[in-house]
């Protein structure tokens, strides 16, 4: 996918700077993404529609409503592939769709999107359901196991509470996967139902957050399962993804509810643990400065 | 006779039937000898594409106006539209004129005479003329409505006063 800067999106549609983030602002599109150094990337796709939009459009408004329908092309091409059993064409939808996108934004705004619109029509225990079920879980697996190798010294510990690949929750799971793997944290996922031997699984892992993901499971597997995970661990952060046991946070192991859409979810973990990163490092250092003092005073003496 | 001499001819902007060019969204007119634009993107508030019509059709910067394409779907609003009929453009595009406008001439035969005319000008059938409309739901407070093509691509300019 080629991205362009600010200034190189600016000029392909002959606009300034200004007027491209007052158009992110005011329609929200060009929606860019950000770098590591925080800088916009718009993806060339999205601008370029937009280009072409405004060449026949009446107002911004208008050319930025004709630019989005012509990327949600891709949408109705994966969902007709899906609904016509072509596998070859499904996969070419999701290339298309990766030619315009970042892989996160393929995911969530063509994949999901489009197993959503079939599990509407033909109901998650059809047939044309499992067919189509089965292949988004294939191609998530597929680009997890081409993301590039953890960098960051962080692991997620999943844990899978979702009742098989052909739940309607197992896919988003396997999204949240997808991105926190690619935003350089190891991830392990474990289904819930199994505790044995998890203590060795999580004492090699040492996670530094655990998400329940999925609410396939009754209450108590989930909390049998979560008190092995904190009596290998201690406490961690914890979070419940796509779960419907509960909606407010739990007061006293500060269990998180995470948004529903798997970007949201995985960039929220992220923070959490950028955060708890943060807390035990504030809280070390006031105990340092006292030691210092001593050691600058045992020296003078 | 001599104070003839303190008299000047006012300026307009062209004659009738010349086309001009104005923001689609703040109605600016760009300057008559200012270089060709690079783009059809509006230089002072960027909101907007630059369009044309009929000079005496074109709207003055403060008068709110609307563009409507032959399927009576709302293409543009002006900012001045805006805030008469407080909604944005981003929520008012691709929705029919219909849910905004509707005719309050008493003389007109039914409801779809506005939507003819609107129809017809888009169309290119018919150049310009004014008919009396009153925003959807409200009552006691009518415009004149003066409609004429624009572009490009054709539609119809409706410009309140």
């Amino acid at each position: 996918m080629r991205t362009l800067k600010t200034s190189e999106a600016a000029a392909l549609l002959n606009v300034s700077p200004n007027t491209l983030r007052a158009w992110e602002r005011r329609f929200g599109y060009p929606k860019p993404q950000r770098s590591a150094g925080q800088h916009r990337q718009y993806t060339h796709g999205e601008v370029a529609a937009l280009r072409d939009a405004l060449q026949q459009g009446l107002s911004i408004s208008s050319a930025v409503s004709r630019a989005r329908e012509a990327l949600s092309t891709d949408t109705h091409t994966l969902v007709g592939a899906l609904a016509g059993f072509e596998l070859d064409r499904a996969d070419g939808a999701m290339e298309s769709a990766l030619a315009l996108r970042s892989v996160e934004r393929a995911v969530e705004e063509v994949l999901l999107p489009s197993l959503d619109e079939l599990g509407e029509r033909f109901g998650t225990d059809s047939a044309p359901w499992a067919f189509a079920a089965r292949w988004a879980d294939g191609w998530l697996r597929r680009a997890q196991r081409l993301a590039p190798a953890p960098v960051r010294r962080l692991a997620i510990l999943v844990g899978d509470a979702t009742r098989s690949e052909l739940d309607r929750d197992a896919l988003a799971v396997r999204a949240f996967e997808l991105f926190c793997g690619r935003s350089g944290a190891r991830v392990m996922a474990l289904p819930v139902a199994g505790v044995s031997g998890l203590s060795d699984v999580v004492a090699s892992l040492s996670p530094n957050a655990v998400v329940i993901a999925g609410s396939h499971l009754a209450d108590d597997d989930i909390a049998l399962w979560a008190y092995r995970v904190r009596a290998t661990a201690g406490p961690l952060p914890t979070a419940l993804f796509r779960s419907s046991h509960q909606t407010a946070p739990v007061r006293t192991t500060g269990t998180r509810m995470l948004p529903h859409q798997p970007f949201a979810a995985h960039r929220q973990v992220l923070a959490l643990i950028d955060d708890r990163q943060g807390a035990s490092v504030r809280e070390v250092a006031p105990l340092s400065v006292p030691e210092a003092e001593r050691e600058r005073r045992e020296a003078q003496v | 006779m001599r104070r003839l001499h303190a008299l000047r001819p006012i300026e307009v902007d062209g004659q009738d039937g010349e086309l001009i060019s104005f923001c689609g969204h703040c109605g600016l007119r760009p300057h008559p000898r200012a270089a060709p634009p690079a783009s059809r993107v509006c230089d002072h508030c960027g909101l907007g594409v630059v369009l044309q019509a009929r000079v005496d059709v074109a709207p003055r910067h403060d008068q709110p106006f609307l563009v409507v394409d032959m399927s009576l779907s709302v293409c543009a609003v002006s900012a001045a539209a805006e805030t008469l009929f407080a909604i944005d453009e981003t929520d008012a595009v691709n929705r029919h004129i219909g849910d905004f406008l509707v005719p309050a001439d008493s003389n007109a035969a039914s409801v779809e005479n506005l939507l003819t005319l609107l129809v017809d000008v888009a169309a290119g059938s018919r150049e310009v003329c004014t008919t009396v409309v009153r925003p959807r739901h409200e009552y006691g407070v009518r415009f004149w409505a003066r409609i004429g093509p624009c572009g490009s691509p054709r539609a119809a300019l409706l410009v309140l006063s």
